[in-house]
């Protein structure tokens, strides 16, 4: 069961078992109903990708992504969901606002674009040099049902938790595909990360504030 | 020349800043010197036939960046010209935070939109654009009415989907690069456009897609523009303008550099096909939206689609006159959208009301914004002898001349019928006779002054642009691929 | 001992001798474990063989519209659960010669027929709730079909058949052949598949007969005396055969004979015994800190087994290629 390009090692299956954590979390939040564990499934999932860009700097011995996996660390597993926590026990809210679409077809939904996603990356030409394949075409599951999770739910905690994740997706790829994109440049992106997530929170208290409630069923005024 | 790029880095910057403690009078002051500063200085840049470079090449400037900065600093010029009499001096404590909040956003804004054509590199123009989304969010909601705030939602969820998306394409597109250059490099356009002719084809055809889609969320192209017209119409109206006229044009600045590299690396026809069908899909829905439109705001934004979507049509011609016509209506409509808008700021103040059907009479009310207004929508529809109508003249043609002639046809109806919905809703609320309660009389001063810069620049632009503009239109259109 | 080897047909013979004696004992133990985990003194660990031996003494009673079909089903079910022993790896490493009879879905094929007689002996007896229970039955074994089906295919796609010898050998191979991760998603679904179809938590509380929830008990409350027995004895057989394919096959290879000599298959007696006491306990671990599933979110965790078998499937086909 080798990946094209690297030998089947014990560390290889590491980080495959890594990726398909954090593909299986994307799925967890797709169907939790509460808004602390869809915080608290970000933040593991954000661990694994963290310990994924250790694994990638222990093997390809690149010294700056021991700090970027240390701040990706505490900014994606602490900072980030510390604020959104905060935000949700502020206003009080625990269960989400519920679903468009009832939870198998959620699921069976997600199933079939992971499967889509998958796919699409099994013919892409690639052969990186720090990861096998498998964890981008999970990545890529990944940013698939994030938008499933976008689309489908009905409040703004979980959107907000669909667009983190599609960042945490989107970092898998780039940890399998860009591995050596400059420090700076990858400091940039999470320092970006961090201020849209301060604008995230700003937004849902406002949106808290007039509506009274994390749902965004009312969100239907502007038409056409 | 690298210094004028180092100015441009650091002047609405250190503006915002100023501006988050300073009153009222004296924020509107700086806005104003730090906006008129940027687009002199970005005139500057012109004339210049090399590459400016600044900070060791972090900062970098050819005659692509210089049109769209060109673009972006005449909106930030413009818009605060307008703000200063947009924002109604007050006393009260309420005023002067919303005064701060907005000039310190307003410049931290046009920082962020200056800074995306001038840095070097695909990695470094996604954070501009991604910094441009997030400041940009807080400035619609900043009216914290229920419509303001549904929007800044949408707007920042939308907006940032798809930017991780773009983002997605830049990894994919230095994976692409590093099959070349090696596993670390910096992802700067000279050694990318260097080493594009060797990249993989399929990763850069995804790349492309992928960028296409993402950065197209922020350009307004359907099928992912539906936070466009919520955001446009919510905002505040100089906001307005700056959505309209810079962001969407610095998000196209991004597709285009992506195509830069698509091309050189596989030729122009995939990327073409693409930006055909996202542009055709754009104009057919904003021609058809345009007709039943209520709100004046949104009435405009829908024009904004139109117009991107001719641009990503222009862009699929493949003949060199059309790109050369790409590029001047991107100076030109955002001459005329912003007019359009500071006029529909205007009205708006004077009739209380963004509603079109309680809307009458608009020349009447406003003998300079009004007949201006109405000249700036005819302008959009791409009237002589206005810039607009010169750029599309020459996208037709290029279409014309090379063969897709359908195409073009397409192209002049729909344009058409944007222009009967434009001219019928413009008709109604300026040609009407004035109500009775309407006070005659302009609001303000400086808001119908930025109207005057609009149009000046539009007739510029239609009737006799300047040899030095034209020479840097045709040597950026080189830049994209057209060979003359 | 030296070298007393025993014939294949004597070792075939001898696991299934294995799996009809220690049923019931394993039944037990994990009845008694989960008792004191619970907090009370549990159920005495042989309870089970005196419960078989009273119902043989007791008489039967067929309701009035039963045809042969009811005592036939408890009947076709215990033949099918003697017969899918000769099929799977219980003592040995090696296949014995009956064993290429069927392959993993030729068992579970057997399996799903033991299932069905049971389910046509309960709708025979015309009594309301063991049709619920049959209904519900049947239902839920079709939705977890799909999951077995892709656990089946990892099971192929790695070894180019489908017989567990051979997955069991590849397991053995290499440390890093366990933590492969197709094979854990394989092994976490198996696992979730076992879950429903012993009826435990969160899928059926075995250890009380609530109406509302019953699937699998409901089916047998007609039933009395020998068929009764029979029937108690299968369903016990039919947790230790699945228990033996999730820890043969997928988690815990080891243990098992290498050779046909005495001494090695006996000691893999009490080897599989003590694994399977094992995964009784988590069971019994499991059944103690969850709580049962309402009816129709029993989907979603079908839909979970069902998306952990997928995803086993694409990502070994991802790795092949």
């Amino acid at each position: 069961m080798a990946a094209l390009g690297t030998s089947p090692t014990t560390l290889t299956d590491a980080a495959d078992v890594l990726a398909l954590l954090v593909l299986l979390s994307e799925f967890a939040m797709l169907r939790s109903s509460l808004s602390r564990s869809q915080v608290r499934l970000y933040a593991f999932q954000s661990l694994c990708v963290s310990v994924l860009a250790g694994f990638v700097a222990a093997t390809r011995h690149i010294g700056e992504l021991y700090g970027l996996m240390s701040m990706s660390f505490v900014l994606k597993v602490i900072v980030v969901p510390m604020i959104i926590l905060r935000l949700v026990k502020e206003v009080r809210v625990d269960v989400t606002a519920g679903h468009r679409i009832g939870v198998a077809t959620m699921v069976l939904l997600a199933i079939v674009l992971s499967i889509f996603g998958i796919f699409v990356v099994g013919r892409l030409p690639v052969h990186s040099r720090s990861l096998p394949i498998l964890p981008l075409a999970l990545a890529a599951a990944v940013i698939l049902v994030s938008f499933l999770l976008v689309i489908v739910r009905n409040d703004v905690v979980s959107q907000a938790i669909g667009f983190f994740s599609l960042e945490n997706g989107v970092s898998v790829a780039s940890l399998v595909l860009a591995a050596g994109l400059p420090l700076i440049v990858e400091l940039a992106f999470l320092f970006d990360l961090l201020v849209a997530v301060v604008v995230f929170a700003l937004l849902m208290r406002v949106h808290h504030g007039r509506a009274g409630t994390l749902s965004t069923q009312a969100l239907d005024r502007l038409r056409g | 020349m690298g210094a004028v790029l180092i100015a441009i880095l650091v002047l609405p910057l250190a503006a915002s800043v100023v501006c988050l403690k300073a009153p009222m009078p004296t924020a509107k002051a700086v806005s104003l010197t730090s906006g008129v500063a940027t687009f002199g200085l970005a005139l500057t840049l012109v004339s210049s036939h090399q590459v400016a470079t600044a900070l060791s090449g972090w900062l970098r400037a050819d005659a692509l960046s210089v049109v769209f900065l060109l673009a972006v600093s005449f909106l930030y010029g413009a818009t605060t010209v307008f703000a200063v009499g947009y924002l109604r001096p007050g006393e009260g404590p309420a005023e002067a935070r919303y005064s701060r909040r907005f000039f310190a956003g307003l410049n931290l804004f046009a920082w962020a939109m200056a800074m995306a054509p001038i840095v070097n590199g695909l990695a470094l123009l996604w954070v501009a654009i991604e910094v441009t989304t997030v400041v940009s969010a807080l400035l619609v909601a900043i009216g914290d009415t229920d419509g303001a705030v549904e929007a800044a939602w949408k707007y920042v969820l939308i907006a940032s989907m798809g930017l991780g998306i773009a983002l997605l394409a830049t990894v994919f597109m230095y994976y692409a690069g590093s099959t070349v250059l090696g596993g670390s490099y910096e992802i700067f356009y000279p050694k990318l456009l260097g080493a594009a002719p060797y990249l993989p084809p399929e990763i850069v055809r995804l790349s492309f897609g992928l960028a296409v889609l993402g950065f197209g969320t922020k350009m307004g192209l359907v099928p992912v523009h539906t936070w466009l017209p919520d955001a446009h119409s919510e905002a505040p109206t100089p906001v307005s303008a700056l959505l309209s006229g810079a962001l969407l044009t610095v998000s196209f600045y991004a597709i285009l550099r992506f195509y830069q590299v698509t091309e050189r690396a596989i030729g122009p026809a995939f990327p073409r096909d693409v930006l055909l069908v996202f542009g055709l899909a754009s104009l057919v829905l904003a021609a058809l939206y345009l007709a039943s439109q209520r709100d004046l705001k949104r009435l405009l934004a829908y024009s904004s689609i139109e117009h991107m979507g001719i641009l990503a049509i222009g862009m699929s011609f493949s003949a060199p006159i059309a790109i050369v016509g790409v590029l001047l209506h991107v100076l030109a409509h955002a001459a005329a959208k912003s007019t359009a808008f500071f006029g529909a700021g205007s009205l708006i103040r004077k009739f209380g009301t963004k509603d079109m059907d309680r809307i009458r009479g608009g020349i009447g009310a406003l003998p300079w914004s009004g007949p201006m207004f109405l000249l700036a929508v005819l302008a959009l529809s791409a009237m002589p002898p206005f810039g607009i109508f010169r750029s599309e003249f020459l996208i037709v043609e290029g279409g014309l001349s090379s063969g897709a002639t359908a195409l073009s046809a397409v192209l002049i109806v729909l344009v058409t019928c944007a222009f009967l919905g434009l001219s019928w809703f413009a008709s109604q609320t300026m040609l009407t006779p004035t109500p009775e309660s309407v006070v005659r009389g302009e609001v303000s001063v400086w808001m119908a002054g930025s109207m005057v810069i609009g149009l000046v620049a539009l007739v510029v632009l239609g009737l006799h642009p300047p040899a030095q503009l034209c020479g840097l239109l045709e040597r950026a259109a080189a830049e994209l691929g057209a060979r003359t | 001992m030296a070298g007393i080897e025993l014939a294949p047909a004597e070792i075939q013979v001898l696991q299934d001798l294995t799996i009809l004696v220690f049923a019931p004992f394993v039944s037990g133990a994990v009845a008694h474990l989960e008792g004191r985990l619970q907090g009370r003194r549990g159920p005495r660990i042989l309870q089970p063989y005196y419960d078989i031996a009273k119902l043989f003494h007791k008489e039967t009673l067929v309701p009035e519209d039963a045809s042969w079909v009811f005592l036939a089903g408890p009947v076709v079910a215990f033949a099918c659960y003697l017969t899918v022993p000769l099929l799977i790896p219980v003592l040995t490493q090696y296949p014995l010669p009956l064993g290429y009879m069927g392959d993993i879905l030729g068992g579970g094929f057997i399996l799903s027929l033991a299932g069905f007689a049971v389910g046509l002996a309960a709708l025979e007896t015309g009594g309301a709730y063991a049709q619920l229970g049959s209904s519900r039955a049947m239902t839920f074994g079709a939705l977890i079909e799909p999951s077995i089906l892709f656990v089946t295919f990892t099971v192929a796609l790695v070894t180019a058949t489908d017989l567990p010898y051979f997955e069991a050998a590849a397991v053995r191979s290499s440390l890093g052949q366990a933590i492969d991760p197709a094979h854990l998603l394989a092994a976490v679904a198996f696992f979730l598949v076992v879950l429903n179809d012993t009826s435990r938590i969160p899928v059926e509380t075995h250890a009380s007969t609530l109406e509302f929830g019953m699937i699998d008990e409901a089916r047998t409350l007609e039933h009395s005396g020998p068929a009764f027995a029979l029937l108690k004895w299968g369903s016990a057989m039919k947790q230790l055969i699945l228990y033996v394919i999730l820890i043969n096959v997928f988690a815990a290879p080891w243990g098992e004979a290498g050779s046909r000599q005495v001494g090695p298959v006996l000691l893999a007696i009490p080897a599989f015994i003590g694994k399977a006491l094992g995964v009784g306990a988590i069971f019994a671990v499991i059944d103690s800190s969850f709580s049962k599933l309402r009816l129709f979110k029993i989907t979603e965790f079908m839909a979970v087994a069902f998306l952990l078998a997928v995803l086993a499937v694409l990502v070994l086909f991802l790795g092949a290629r």
